[in-house]
């Protein structure tokens, strides 16, 4: 009935807050019974959480009724419990009851419920967590314990005491994740072993009652297990060495300290002793290290060292180390390494590499001998190559290749027992370029080069051999008289000649003068009365006489400088005639030969020049001794052509120069002072001249230079071929010489035959034509009495060549002065 | 002299370095056995550089010569035993002999020098007898490798004293301390 009533009221409440909802305010939302607990199962609570509230105050009722009674109660407390809770004490709990509980939430517009809750108190029962968990630790023998104590949850009632918790404990180390558990019993106290060392431990319990939950976890708490107290470990002793065979110093090595703070002490006893000592100093070699100094250093005895290891818990002592200090030297590396590039005996560079020992060792008492290696590679390279160098401080490198870089270190050991030193820094070395390499490959182009030319040129040559031959030394012209041909001078046949030479109107006229030859003519107004009656249309016979110069050894009398500086020195020459011996031979057909000498007259070189005197007096004494049959004359290029005038027209033409000479040149000059004359044979053939005219001819422009190179040549002309040939001689005086020097174009010099001599010998008179009076004096003088003596000779032979002192000046044809060398011949 | 001296010690000492360790290093039991047991050992000889540099030539020089007449029945007998053991290479039985050697004639030179130098006829009584014989002679082989061992290492310290006094002396002597 009365549920009815409560339903009916529900549902009119409800109505009623869904018309109000519509105004804003509704009735309250439904309650919901959170929880219901009991502590100690004989009292317990219910909370609820309110619905919404609808916009206006609640009232929450909370209603319950046991299951085997209908009776409804309300909550006995409220408040106990705390808001929307409702607690039901001791008498009003039962806990082999089930109850129902509803909440009720009521405003001014309605009411809601929650859904009605069973609540069986028995199983509802939780107890609160135990309380003052206090933890405590303890090491005892290297274990460490915790102890946890706490204390069971409180109750309002303390006549509740009397129960009896279950509990139980949890911990971890504060890092970890997972806890471990343990269950405890009804104690309220725990003992925890098999802990870590050195960690933090987090604890935890918790408590149950007989039936029912567990409570929740207590607050944490933490405690700190200290860490393992132990005696250290054994140390060790590492190593032992002797920079220098004095001290020495040995290093240790600690092992763990036990987690305190650990002492380390160095004892050693020497062998012999029993006595045991401790290090003299722990300092100068660094952290756990022992040095000896030289007072505590001995040799050759073993040293028993051994480190121990102190701390609160104890010490530990290491191994026994024996040391005999003679051989655990190891010095420091060499200092002082310095390199020197020396060229060797065949210029080829090695470098001599010197060092020094390092400072702190004594080698030189003796004490102690150290021994070197070194090692050297390429910079790029990889491998080292060592070479051990023994007990000396330096080394000759020899094998390195220039233009390359290398590192080089070296390092040092000594002699007997010990350790090789540390390797001292690296040390580069670059070797200069040996310009010898560059030189090979110079070199090697240079001779490709040059043989790439020389094939070129020989391949022209071969291909244009004789247009370069002709180009390079181009041919001496012969002797281009028109009408003579040379050919038949040479066979000898005359009549051809003659005929040819006829045809072209021998003896050549003034056209002869075309050749641009230069050439020699001698002129003689009197050759009628020498010349037989051959009659030559041209009386101008030019004979062009070539010289040739066959090594007459002359010196610098032949020079042609000499000439213009005589030449230009001089002022007045005597006029002294020069006589010139000539020597000739026949070389044709070698009638005879005309050999005249000459001879320099020295008084006429002086003034010029002093050396012309040496000169000429060398070539006098040449003469003798040059049986040449050519006069030879050194000459610059030109070829200077005797041209034998003939006046007579009978005369035949005067021979062409002597095939033999057509390519030497005469150099004038040098023979100028010398007087060597050789005299070209010409052959007449079929000539019948008696006198030659030799007229030379000059080229002007040349004559400053020409001039005294045109000193002197004799050509011997055959005038017939029965007959003894003619000798044609061109002297030059000096002074014509320098009259030609220093008035240039003017000077002619002619050589006039007077005598001939033996049939052979042809002696001429040098010209008078000279501008100096006193130099035209003598050759006047000279003349005078040659033709004399020509002409009393001259029906022996039609080359001699009377001077005629009326055509001296037109023709000026000069003759040698056989005044001075008369007497020799005679 | 002096270098042909210490060429000759020179070359006793490598061999006796490899004498000893070709065969018989064993490893520390040897070495700590073998303290003291040098029977050179009464013979007072300068221990460091000091020493070296301040003794007396003439007393360093019969110094040498006294270690050198009391290794001489030393090394004779080594050199007939190390024949006797039947797993010892060649090459230790050619070293025995040729040390054995090398110290009849260091000990011939050392003599004809001190003959010289020393003015007048000195005694020198320098000389420490060996009586390690039968401890070559063990049957117990590894007592006598030990025994082997012992007089190989006395061997090897006492040729390195005598090597570095030579050259002590030499460049004293000879060089005027500047080797």
């Amino acid at each position: 009935m009365k549920q009815r009533f409560i339903s009916s009221v529900q549902i009119i409440l409800q109505l009623a807050l869904t018309t109000v909802g519509l105004t804003g305010q509704s009735y309250p939302g439904k309650p919901q019974i959170i929880r219901c607990r009991s502590l100690e199962k004989e009292t317990f609570s219910c909370w609820w959480k309110p619905g919404s509230d609808g916009g206006l105050p609640n009232n929450y009722t909370l209603f319950y009724s046991k299951d085997s009674e209908e009776k409804i109660y309300e909550c006995p407390d409220y408040l106990t419990s705390g808001p929307n809770s409702c607690y039901f004490n001791k008498n009003h709990t039962n806990p082999w009851t089930t109850y129902i509980i509803t909440v009720t939430a009521t405003n001014e517009i309605g009411s809601n419920s929650s859904d009605p809750q069973h609540v069986d108190v028995t199983s509802i029962v939780q107890p609160d967590a135990p309380v003052n968990l206090s933890l405590e630790t303890n090491t005892s023998a290297n274990m460490s314990y915790i102890w946890a104590r706490w204390s069971p949850p409180p109750l309002a009632d303390a006549s509740f005491n009397s129960h009896v918790y279950h509990y139980e404990l949890r911990l971890k180390p504060e890092e970890k994740e997972e806890w471990e558990t343990v269950s405890v019993g009804m104690q309220t106290h725990y003992e925890v072993t098999s802990l870590q060392a050195g960690v933090k431990y987090i604890v935890q319990v918790r408590c149950m009652l007989d039936l029912g939950e567990w409570s929740e976890w207590s607050s944490e708490r933490s405690i700190q297990i200290p860490k393992e107290r132990l005696p250290p470990e054994k140390p060790t002793i590492i190593k032992c060495r002797s920079p220098e065979k004095e001290t020495f110093t040995c290093w240790w090595k600690p092992a763990s300290d036990g987690g305190l703070s650990t002492n380390h002490t160095l004892l050693y006893s020497k062998e012999g002793e029993e006595k045991v000592h401790e290090c003299p100093d722990y300092k100068t070699a660094g952290p756990n290290s022992c040095y000896f100094d030289k007072k505590h250093t001995s040799f050759w005895t073993i040293y028993n060292i051994t480190v121990r290891a102190t701390n609160e818990m104890g010490s530990n002592v290491s191994d026994p180390h024996y040391v005999d200090v003679t051989y655990i030297v190891q010095p420091d590396p060499p200092v002082n390494i310095t390199l020197e590039l020396k060229k060797s005996i065949k210029r080829k560079p090695y470098l001599v590499l010197t060092w020094s020992p390092p400072p702190l060792a004594d080698v030189r008492s003796g004490w102690l001998t150290l021994e070197y290696e070194l090692r050297l590679k390429p910079e790029e390279g990889e491998e080292w190559e060592t070479i051990f160098v023994g007990q000396q401080t330096q080394y000759k490198m020899f094998s390195l290749n220039p233009g390359k870089r290398y590192i080089v270190q070296i390092h040092c050991k000594p002699d007997h027992h010990g350790l090789w030193s540390e390797w001292s820094p690296e040390m580069y070395i670059e070797i200069p370029t040996d310009f010898r390499v560059k030189d090979m490959v110079v070199w090697i182009i240079v001779g490709v080069l040059s043989s790439l030319i020389c094939l070129t040129m020989s391949w022209i040559m071969i291909m244009k051999g004789y247009r370069m031959m002709a180009f390079i030394l181009p041919p001496v012209p012969g002797p281009k008289i028109k009408g003579i041909d040379t050919h038949l001078l040479e066979t000898g046949k005359s009549e051809e000649l003659l005929s040819a030479l006829g045809c072209h109107g021998f003896p050549p006229t003034s056209d002869c003068e075309e050749l641009l030859i230069e050439y020699l003519e001698v002129e003689d107004s009197e050759d009628q009365q020498l010349m037989p009656s051959h009659d030559t249309h041209c009386k101008n016979t030019k004979i062009i006489l070539k010289e040739t110069d066959s090594d007459s050894g002359r010196g610098s009398c032949d020079s042609p400088s000499l000439l213009p500086v005589k030449c230009r020195e001089s002022h007045s020459l005597p006029s002294a005639l020069q006589t010139q011996d000539v020597r000739a031979k026949e070389k044709k057909g070698g009638k005879g030969s005309w050999e005249t000498q000459c001879t320099a007259s020295e008084q006429k070189t002086l003034p010029c020049n002093s050396e012309s005197k040496k000169s000429c007096t060398w070539l006098a004494a040449q003469l003798p001794s040059n049986q040449a049959a050519m006069f030879a004359y050194h000459s610059t290029v030109e070829a200077f052509r005797i041209t034998l005038n003939t006046t007579n027209v009978n005369t035949s033409p005067v021979l062409v120069g002597n095939e033999e000479n057509r390519q030497s040149l005469y150099p004038i000059a040098e023979t100028a002072y010398d007087g060597m004359e050789k005299i070209n044979e010409m052959e007449y053939s079929k000539t019948d001249q008696t006198t030659v005219q030799v007229r030379q001819n000059q080229q002007n422009d040349k004559s400053p230079f020409l001039n005294p190179k045109l000193m002197d040549y004799v050509e011997v002309h055959r005038v017939r071929q029965d007959e003894e040939p003619t000798l044609l001689l061109k002297h030059k005086e000096n002074s014509g010489k320098t009259k030609k020097c220093t008035v240039p174009g003017t000077s002619k010099e002619y050589t006039k035959v007077s005598t001939v001599m033996d049939h052979h010998i042809l002696v001429l008179l040098p010209d008078q034509r000279t501008q100096n009076t006193p130099v035209s004096q003598e050759p006047v003088a000279e003349t005078s009495e040659n033709p004399q003596q020509s002409q009393a000779e001259k029906n022996t032979s039609y080359s001699t060549t009377a001077p005629s002192d009326s055509t001296r000046d037109t023709s000026g044809s000069d003759y040698m002065d056989p005044s001075s060398f008369m007497p020799s011949f005679k | 002299h002096y270098q042909t001296l210490s060429y000759l010690s020179v070359s006793i000492t490598p061999v006796c370095a490899d004498l000893q360790d070709e065969r018989y290093a064993q490893g520390r039991g040897f070495i700590a056995k073998a303290v003291n047991s040098c029977h050179t050992a009464s013979l007072t000889t300068p221990e460091d550089k000091e020493q070296t540099q301040q003794i007396h030539h003439e007393d360093l020089l019969n110094l040498i010569l006294g270690v050198l007449r009391s290794w001489n029945d030393p090394l004779v007998h080594l050199a007939s035993e190390v024949q006797r053991m039947k797993e010892a290479p060649e090459t230790i039985l050619w070293k025995a002999v040729e040390i054995e050697e090398q110290n009849k004639r260091l000990l011939e030179g050392m003599e004809k020098i001190v003959g010289r130098v020393q003015s007048g006829v000195v005694e020198n009584d320098i000389y420490t007898p060996w009586d390690g014989l039968p401890s070559l002679q063990l049957d117990d082989e590894d007592s006598r490798l030990f025994a082997f061992y012992n007089l190989l290492h006395c061997l090897r310290r006492d040729s390195h004293k005598i090597d570095n006094y030579l050259k002590v002396l030499k460049c004293r002597l000879i060089h005027d301390n500047n080797c």
